[in-house]
């Protein structure tokens, strides 16, 4: 039996985060009770966003990026690409759009495998080959499977609510009437300000963990790891040639991205949303040796 | 199960359900029912589908296989060839006159890629039936089931056909309830 090990140290990262992430919204929330903000309105706002972020948060980035929805008439092979790797894997098939861009990159979205679109710009299909394509459709399927768009965006929930929080702090200074201490007000933006700056690199974290995770499950759908590092290094060449005007309209939505349109290396790996493709092509060797049979 | 499949999304753990042998022979009787009710006698060839990996190990289950074949047609006087398709995946299709021998070496060939460690990557094995409008009963192995596939014209399938081939077959198929699942293949080397 070839057996497909778990990387133990990728999931213990995870747990990690996930754990650190919970830590610092329990105490965000605790403290936010014991100074006494009335947290119901912030509540009730809160599950609306992320109401309308799960049932709407797909056909917005799908037009926001301009993508459209192809049916199998219009794309078969691109389709049946797609099926047959369903079928191994046993997954619900998504849909896939196209998007007519010269810059090589795909991304998933869509709250649960019924829903979820897999979009190509047409620059990589001119791009990739066969196999390669295969590898980018497997990553982003991973995506699907793994719930990412799901996870992130209910961690990134709280967050945004103390990024709020922060920047309308003086609307819960004012009104302090029915609070403990008045004196522990001034904490407020203090406080939603560290948790946002906290939890948006745990969540930069954890992103790039799912990334690293998506890597492996197209490597065990495709049986073949070396045809996505093959893919991200045609892309991220490719990326990196590009003038930047035309990256900054696609910035937004790096989170789903296979590789970011970031131009350079600037900002350093902590707050990148995907690790590096150095990283990146450094785990699916790995995970070929793994395939060997060899110990890692 | 359903929480299995939750913490294996929540920690981005991917695994491949293995694949389930069981009910491929289902199809042989199934064959004197499509020849005696609907006319339609089977193909003297029948494939199997699956993916090639990169790996020595799956180098050498092929190696395998195709020493299989070529000592088990010495036996039964069937032949085969071995085809990759425009998807990289890898056809064997078999030809014998007889539908029992067919069966047995498609359940040979997925046996030993199982044994091997490769059954999750077995994508499908497919019968033909009837010659000028072919019907061809699909064995999914991943979920041990058959379904219907009557490719027409072009890239377009009968599924009032095929809906109506479920339910004749429906007691004596294992057949896919799922009808998202029916997973159509075109072009298919038979």
């Amino acid at each position: 039996m070839v057996r497909w090990p778990r990387d133990r140290g990728l999931q213990a990262r995870m747990m990690g985060t996930l754990f650190l992430l919970a830590l610092v919204y329990f105490i965000f929330i605790t403290v936010l009770a014991f100074i006494g903000v009335d947290s119901l309105l912030i509540v009730v706002v809160m599950v609306i966003i992320l109401l309308l972020q799960y049932f709407f948060s797909d056909q917005l980035v799908l037009l926001s990026m301009g993508a459209r929805v192809v049916s199998e008439q219009e794309e078969p092979h691109l389709y049946e690409t797609l099926t047959r790797l369903c079928a191994i894997a046993d997954i619900t098939r998504p849909k896939i759009a196209i998007v007519d861009k010269a810059v090589p990159n795909a991304f998933a979205t869509g709250r649960n495998p019924q829903h979820s679109v897999i979009a190509v710009t047409t620059g990589l299909l001119s791009m990739l080959n066969q196999d390669e394509l295969e590898a980018v459709i497997a990553h982003e399927l991973s995506h699907v499977k793994n719930r990412d768009v799901m996870i992130i965006t209910l961690a990134s929930l709280i967050s945004t609510a103390a990024f709020f929080i922060f920047r309308n702090s003086f609307m819960f200074t004012q009104g302090g009437g029915r609070s403990r201490d008045q004196n522990l007000w001034f904490v407020i933006p203090i406080l939603a300000a560290s948790v946002w700056a906290t939890s948006f690199l745990l969540i930069k974290a954890l992103s790039r963990y799912r990334e690293f995770s998506a890597d492996r499950g197209s490597a065990i759908l495709t049986g073949r790891p070396s045809q996505l590092a093959s893919a991200l290094m045609k892309i991220s060449g490719q990326i990196k040639h590009i003038p930047t005007t035309d990256l900054r309209e696609i910035e937004g939505m790096n989170a789903f991205f296979i590789i970011p349109a970031i131009s350079g290396t600037s900002i350093m790996d902590l707050v990148a949303t995907h690790p590096s493709v150095e990283q990146r092509i450094a785990a699916l060797e790995r995970i070929e040796r793994e395939m060997e049979g060899h110990v890692v | 199960m359903w929480f299995k499949k939750a913490l294996d999304s929540l920690l981005g753990n991917t695994t491949l359900p293995s694949a389930s042998l069981e009910k491929l022979f289902a199809i042989s009787s199934a064959s004197i029912t499509m020849q005696s009710n609907l006319d339609l006698g089977p193909s003297p060839r029948a494939g199997i589908c699956f993916k090639p990996i990169e790996s020595s190990k799956y180098d050498s289950a092929r190696k395998e296989i195709e020493e299989l074949l070529a000592f088990s047609s010495k036996e039964t006087g069937s032949t085969y060839k071995i085809e990759t398709d425009e998807y990289r995946f890898t056809w064997v299709i078999l030809e014998d006159p007889d539908f029992e021998d067919l069966i047995t070496g498609i359940h040979l060939i997925s046996q030993t890629l199982i044994e091997k460690g490769f059954g999750a990557y077995l994508l499908c094995a497919i019968f033909r039936f009837g010659e000028e409008k072919p019907v061809y009963w699909i064995y999914n192995f991943k979920q041990g089931r058959f379904y219907p596939f009557i490719p027409v014209l072009g890239k377009t399938r009968d599924n009032a056909a095929e809906l109506r081939i479920k339910s004749l077959f429906e007691r004596e198929l294992p057949i896919e309830e799922d009808m998202g699942k029916w997973y159509p293949l075109w072009g298919i080397p038979l």
